[in-house]
């Protein structure tokens, strides 16, 4: 007579930190900074509100060094959410049939970030030359 | 000529024996090996010439019975479709699928998978009856493309293994479950996703998944069970809404 004894091994808690899920755990960090970008953003109106000294002295802070390695670290951070969120764009939306043959999952991806590359150099293009 | 089995390579098994082991440990054993053999049949040249004991799964021996998935070097893989060769000079460790109970040596507990896929109801309920008299029910190349990858899946759990929320939340309906699900909610001639959506709704349905993506690439037949796990999101969404409209109208 054999015995059923199933026996259940845990899950690692930090299963995260370790390959092949790294990959993913940095995709989803990530993802934080867009929280981060939109604090900096809110105390900027914080300031507009409290008036044009705060106003000036948070433009000072924008400029002054710790600023902008926050932002280049947070410029990093983001084209590579960027670049991740559009890898998986393909998986989130119904199967795009063209001619009876699927349309190959990075050709999605390719025109999704070319779509927002253009979009986003459109818009810094404006911002610098301020045609009008 | 045949190839002599002059090379060796180790392989290091986790063992497990209900009767006798409180737990699991690993047991080495030295593997003679020619260059087309595969961890499977290093396991059966075990079996045959040093412990007959030696426990695991397998039946056809060519990818497609989905029987002998194991763990291989900490990977979800097929035993037979992993060669030996591409491992040395090792040592390989050779382990139970992850997250799901052993029951003996490299067999795990299958019980949970198979209420998952019986959970989607797995099987074709026509949009439109009719009698066989009235011919066969066509298709055209699109719509089979449309599902086709869905129904490619052996039931070989290596996508379980792979997922890290499947191993945190055994409730999760994972994704192999999805894949089959999208096979038939994704088929022109099915009329039964109404039947199928409460197995996708919820913490243990779709929304367990967090786009963690390793199942789609473990899976050895192409699956992309992420896509459907990932597609039935919206899914569910539109249902929720569409559900709440007319709770809505009814009053
Ligand atoms: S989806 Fe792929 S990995 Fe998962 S059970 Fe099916 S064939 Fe195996
Ligand atoms: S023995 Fe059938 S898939 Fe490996």
């Amino acid at each position: 007579m054999s015995e059923r004894r199933p026996y259940v091994r845990p899950m690692p808690r930090d299963w995260w930190a370790h390959r092949p899920f790294r990959h993913y755990t940095i995709r989803e960090l990530s993802g934080v900074t867009i929280a981060i970008y939109a604090a900096v953003l809110l105390s900027g109106l914080v300031a507009l509100l409290r008036g044009p000294e705060a106003w000036d002295a948070w433009r000072g802070w924008l400029a002054s060094p710790a600023s902008l390695v926050l932002h280049g670290a947070l410029l990093i951070a983001m084209l590579w959410h960027v670049r991740t969120w559009f890898q998986i764009l393909p998986k989130t939306m119904p199967k795009l049939i063209l001619g009876g043959t699927p349309v190959p999952q990075r050709t999605i991806t390719l025109v999704g970030t070319s779509v927002a590359v253009i979009c986003s150099s459109a818009l810094v293009a404006f911002v610098l030359w301020r045609p009008f | 000529m045949t190839e002599r089995a002059d090379k060796t390579i180790e392989l290091r098994v986790l063992r497990y024996n209900p009767e006798a082991d409180e737990k699991p440990h690993h047991q080495s054993f030295t593997v003679p090996y020619t260059s087309d053999m595969s961890v499977l049949q290093g396991l059966q040249w075990i079996k045959d010439t040093v412990d007959g004991s030696l426990t695991y799964r397998w039946s056809c021996r060519m990818a497609i019975c989905g029987s002998c998935g194991m763990m291989i070097n900490a990977e979800p893989k097929l035993a037979c479709h992993t060669l030996l060769r591409d491992l040395a000079p090792g040592p390989v460790t050779v382990e139970p699928l992850n997250h799901f109970p052993i029951e003996r040596d490299l067999v795990v507990t299958v019980d949970d998978f198979v209420k998952k896929i019986e959970s989607v109801t797995p099987w074709l309920i026509p949009k439109h009856p009719k009698p066989v008299s009235e011919g066969p029910y066509n298709q055209t190349p699109a719509q089979l493309a449309a599902y086709e990858n869905f129904s490619a899946c052996i039931n070989c759990m290596l996508c379980y293994a792979a997922c890290p929320q499947y191993g945190e939340n055994p409730k999760f309906i994972g994704p192999a479950a999805m894949a089959i699900l999208q096979r038939y909610d994704g088929d022109s001639r099915d009329g039964g996703s109404a039947l199928r959506i409460d197995a996708v709704h919820g913490e243990d349905g779709v929304w367990g998944c967090t786009a963690v993506g390793a199942c789609s690439d473990v899976c050895p037949k192409a699956v992309d069970p992420m896509h459907a796990v990932n597609q039935n999101k919206m899914n569910t969404a539109l249902d929720y809404f569409l559900r709440f409209l007319k709770k809505r109208d009814a009053k």
